[in-house]
Order: structure tokens, then C-alpha cells, then sequence
């Protein structure tokens, strides 16, 4: 993140979710198909982390009133992951944790996440670009749509000028170089930085720090568009992935020995 | 009349292998509901890949090369792409599992409020509608999944998943004109390229991967020079990406891309489970590691416990020689 220009007070929001620990053994009802999120460690969604530091990053660069706030959507329990961004140093937080959003797929959830973003007021909103247990990859962009801002996603790199931002968003083969004015929407990849870790005082402070508690009526939600009654898609079934098999595994006296043991390997599996 | 709408991605009119294979799977769905199949393909250079598509089943090939996506972002692509399902009325669409493709369907399920299936392994036409496969919490879990309350929805569809097949001929080309759109001031000021030519690791057939056990940013060489000899694409450990080895695009786990090539060769990479989640899914994984401990082995089809950088050589040799004889 760099910062250039004349001082200038951006309110910054940060999106956040707890998800389990990637470490963790997991199951699930087998009535709701939803995870058993009470046997499993929760963690601030590790791509998260490099959304709450570019926001750090940003308030520090900007100094004076610049804000950030924490928002995420889930289970009580995600007061925790909230939290932890508050000791990493963010300002404050806020928390919807409501039944009427519980069991909500992407799309809900994204809906819920944008009615809290709104209530709170944001120049600029950070995400991460995905969750490490559902994979999907498409809430910033629908957060975006929702709040009716530039979306500009997959940043590794973030500049704000003004009112204007500019970010690089990782393509394939290098990046597009992408300006917007704010407000607007960034998801920012792991390539933008390295997140810090809660400094004691940090995590002192962050007891004292507020995180106000949403509700879904509170935020004038519409019950059939949030959770699971609002979900236009439905887990039929979950199964377990088995563990991969073991494998032979040879020691190899010399390099020839073992690049030759995997040819034999690969042809007879007819792979090459 | 109702469809099911394949948005397919290009580079100057060149496809990627994920397009031909969204395309099959696309043409194969509409034939089971009933349904024409219309590859969208949009902005500049866009008429190009036309040719590449009339050798794929689909029915219709719409072409919005006037759709200035490379200027402005996606946003006059999800404005051409909403317009388009409004006319056709209720229609599936199939997206790929791409940077741009999870912005399209985040943006079209929030605009138009239908359902968003990510990186699906399979698709397929059941009592209920579509019913796609999606792996789960870093590919422990497989979740069935398909649209209630809507007849419809949207599909991201993860590379290597579906075949990709022949059908010489076909394909009606229309224009599509580009939506108005509202303007909401993004522009793309540039597209810097900094590394030309790369497959795609998360598409490639053979994927030859390096991490810690390398060293250093100049041993690379090895891996790439096994990666071309099997025509395979280079991936990277966490370790590698995070020492500045190599760029995150090429990164293979949690915090990078999922990939299942056929195979999957793990060089200097102990295989912790932020990397495993990310490549579990491979059809064949061989693993070279001097630590005969490396939790790797552990899963591997095939483990060699030595030097990568004498087996890694040797290997590349081999492969040489078998592919010119």
C-alpha cells in the first residue's frame, strides 16, 4: 500500500469471516448438511488477515481520523475472529450474528454482509478474496454489487490518491493496472502483504475495543433474502473425500536410480 | 427462449483449454434439458475465437467484440451478460472458475438473485434440475449441490473437470451488442505481462511443482526444465512464493490455486496440509524429497526419498528421451 496526496480521512471497513481451523477433522450434520462448527478450533479466514493489514497499513499511511472497522457475518463464536483483527489494530467491530442469516450460502450471506457494510458507512471496503472452507471466491464481488461500488478484486497492490484508488489485479501472466473512485469495493491477495501478528498490547486493547451487535430486523433485512431461506442453492449431501492412499516410496542410491523408478512408474501406470 | 449460457474466456481471441471443455459440458446440458447451448465470448479480438468454438458442440456462438472489457473492467460484461439473460428468460449459466469469472457470477447472483454454485468437478441434469459436485473445507468433503427456489443459476466450473470433445461445423455466430451500461469509473489503465507464455497452473495437464527443498529462486531451472520437457506447467510451495522464488501466480495450496492435473510431481515439498488441499485431487501424484519423514510420502503415489537436484535432472533426461524416440 502507498499513499500520496494531501491528508485525507478514509473510512475503511474490512470484511471478515471465521472459518475452521484448515488443521482441523471435520463433520457434519447429517440432517442440515452443515458443519459441526462446535468440536472444531475457529480461526480468522487466513486470506482475511492480508485484507485487516492493507487496511492498517492504509490508516497508518494516512495518520489523524482515519478508521477501520471489522464486520463479518456468522455464530456468535465469531466475536473471537473479530477480535483478533481488533488486536491486530483495527479500530472497532461489528458482529451480525443472527439465526434469520444461519445456514446462508454465498449469495445470502453477501446480502447480510452488505446491509451491516451499510449501516457502518465506508469510503473504501477490503475483503479477502475467498474462505479457506467454502472456497467460493464470489462474495467481494457480489458485497460490491450490493453496495453499488467499482469492485476491483484480486489487488496485490493498493494506492490511494485522493479520491481516487488504483490497484494491480493479479492476472495470469502479471497484472492489469485498474484506477476507480471512491468508494469502492478491493479484494486484496496475499501478494499485497504480510500480515502482522497481535502485538500484547494489542490484544489488550482489543478487550476495551467495542464491537457492536447487529441484527438482521436491526439492519432492515429481508428475512426470505438472508440464511438459509434465502439461499437459491441447497447442499443435497455431503461426503467424505478418502484419504489418498499410500504410495510405494523407494530410497534411491543415485539420481538415475530414482528418475528411472518414476519413469517406470509413470509409464506402467500409463500416465506418460 | 431459455438456454444454457457458456461464457468463455479468451487472450486475443485465443481460448484456454477450460473453454473447450465448459463448451462440451455446456452443449451436453442443453441437449438434456431441452435447451439451446450459447458460448459468450466478449471484448476485443473476441470474433477470433470463433473458429476454435465451431469445433465444439455448442449451438450458438455469441460474439461481443464491441464489449469494451479490456478499457473498463467486467463491468459492461456483467451489464452485456444480465441483458442477455433478461431476453433469453430463465437460462443456466456456466462460468468459469477464474478470477473474472468468480467476479461475473458474484456480481449477476447479487444483481439478478439466483444461486451461485463455485468450482464445480461435475455437472449434471437430474430430477430437480442441475446437480453439480463441489469440493468443500480444502477438498476433505465433496458437497452435492443444486438451485431451490429458482429454476436457474449460475455454475463455476473448475478446469480439468470435464472433457473437452470435437464436433466440427456447428455453432451459429450472432452478434452481441453491448449493454448500456451505468458507468461507474473504473478504467484499466494498462496490462503489464511479466511472465509471457505460462500455462496456467491451475489448467495444466502435468503440473511439476518446487518449494523449500530448492534453495533458492535460481534452482528453479530444474523444475522448469522437467515441466517443459513433460509439457506441464510449474507450480510452487508456499515456502518458494512466500522466499520470493517465484511470483503467487504460481502457487499450488490453501492460499493459492487448486489443481488436479493427471499428474502431479512434488519436488523439495515436505507436503504440509495448506499445500496437500491444494493438489490432493491430482490423478497421479509422485513426490521427490530428501527427508524420508516429509509428510508427502504419506500420500503420494509414488515417493523417491533423494537429491532432487540429481534426480530431478535425471529425470528430465529421460523424459527427453522417451518422448523423441
Amino acid at each position: 500500500m502507498t499513499f500520496t496526496g494531501a491528508p485525507y480521512v478514509l473510512k475503511i471497513v474490512v470484511a471478515v469471516k471465521q472459518v475452521p481451523d484448515t488443521n482441523a477433522e471435520k463433520s457434519f450434520d447429517s440432517a442440515t448438511n452443515r458443519l459441526n462448527r462446535s468440536n472444531v478450533e475457529n480461526v480468522l479466514n487466513p486470506f482475511d488477515e492480508y485484507a485487516v493489514e492493507e487496511a492498517l497499513r492504509l490508516k497508518e499511511a494516512l495518520g489523524g481520523d482515519t478508521t477501520v472497522t471489522i464486520v463479518s457475518v456468522g455464530p456468535e463464536s465469531g466475536r473471537e475472529v473479530v477480535r483478533k483483527a481488533l488486536a491486530m489494530g483495527a479500530d472497532s467491530g461489528a458482529l451480525l450474528s443472527d439465526a434469520a442469516c444461519a445456514g446462508g450460502d454465498s449469495m445470502a450471506t453477501a446480502y447480510a454482509l452488505s446491509l451491516a457494510v451499510k449501516s457502518i458507512g465506508f469510503d473504501l471496503v477490503l475483503t479477502g478474496t475467498q474462505s479457506t472452507d467454502a472456497i467460493c471466491g464470489v462474495v467481494p464481488a457480489a458485497l460490491a454489487e450490493h453496495l453499488g461500488v467499482p469492485c476491483l478484486t484480486f489487488a496485490k497492490k493498493v494506492t490511494v490518491t485522493d479520491g481516487t484508488i488504483e490497484v494491480h489485479r493479479e492476472t495470469d501472466t502479471g497484472y492489469l493496472r485498474m484506477r476507480a473512485p471512491l468508494p469502492a469495493l478491493v479484494s486484496v491477495t496475499k501478494s499485497a502483504n504480510e500480515p502482522r501478528y497481535p502485538s500484547l498490547k494489542g490484544i489488550m486493547g482489543a478487550k476495551k475495543k467495542e464491537i457492536a451487535a447487529l441484527t438482521l430486523a436491526g439492519l432492515g433485512g429481508a428475512a426470505d433474502h438472508a440464511g438459509e431461506a434465502g439461499s437459491r442453492t441447497k447442499v443435497l449431501a455431503t461426503s467424505a473425500v478418502g484419504a489418498r492412499p499410500k504410495g510405494t516410496v523407494i530410497q534411491a542410491a543415485d539420481g538415475n536410480e530414482g528418475a528411472r523408478a518414476v519413469i517406470d512408474f509413470l509409464v506402467a501406470k500409463k500416465v506418460i | 427462449m431459455p438456454a444454457v449460457i457458456i461464457y468463455i474466456e479468451h487472450q486475443a481471441g485465443a481460448l484456454r483449454r477450460i473453454g473447450l471443455e465448459m463448451a462440451t459440458k455446456g452443449a451436453d446440458l442443453g441437449k438434456s434439458l431441452g435447451v439451446p447451448s450459447v458460448a459468450v465470448v466478449l471484448g476485443a479480438g473476441a470474433e477470433k475465437a470463433v473458429d476454435q468454438l465451431k469445433q465444439t458442440p455448442v449451438d450458438v456462438i455469441a460474439v461481443g467484440d464491441k464489449v469494451p472489457i479490456e478499457k473498463i473492467g467486467l463491468d459492461p460484461a456483467v451489464d452485456t451478460l444480465a441483458a442477455l439473460l433478461a431476453e433469453r428468460g430463465p437460462s443456466h449459466m456456466l462460468l468459469p472458475s477464474s478470477n473474472a469469472g468468480k467476479d461475473l457470477a458474484g456480481r449477476l447472483g447479487a444483481r439478478l438473485r439466483l444461486g451461485v454454485i463455485t468450482e464445480a468437478t461435475d455437472v449434471a441434469v437430474g430430477d430437480g434440475g442441475l446437480t453439480a459436485q463441489s469440493p468443500k473445507f480444502g477438498g476433505s468433503v465433496t458437497a452435492s449441490i443444486s438451485f431451490k427456489d429458482s429454476d436457474v443459476g449460475i455454475v463455476l466450473c473448475r478446469p480439468n473437470s470435464f472433457a473437452a470433445r470435437k464436433e466440427a461445423g456447428k455453432g451459429e455466430v450472432i452478434a452481441l451488442a453491448p449493454a448500456a451500461a451505468a458507468d461507474r469509473g473504473i478504467v484499466v489503465e494498462e496490462s503489464v505481462t511479466q511472465e509471457a507464455g505460462a500455462v496456467g497452473v491451475d489448467e495444466a495437464g502435468i503440473v511439476v511443482s518446487g518449494g523449500r527443498g530448492l534453495g533458492g529462486p535460481e534452482h528453479f531451472d530444474i523444475i522448469e526444465a522437467l515441466a517443459a520437457a513433460l509439457g506441464g506447467a510449474v507450480g510452487a510451495s508456499r515456502a518458494a512464493v512466500d522466499a520470493g522464488w517465484i511470483s503467487h501466480g504460481h502457487q499450488v495450496g490453501q492460499t493459492g490455486k487448486s489443481v488436479s492435473p493427471s499428474l502431479y510431481i512434488a519436488c523439495g515439498i515436505s507436503g504440509a496440509i495448506q499445500h496437500k488441499v491444494g493438489m490432493r485431487s491430482s490423478g497421479t501424484i509422485v513426490a521427490i524429497n530428501k527427508d524420508a519423514n516429509a509428510p508427502i510420502f504419506e500420500f503420494c503415489d509414488f515417493g523417491v526419498v533423494g537429491d532432487i537436484f540429481k534426480v530431478v535432472p535425471a529425470l528430465t533426461q529421460l523424459v527427453k528421451e522417451r518422448k523423441g524416440a
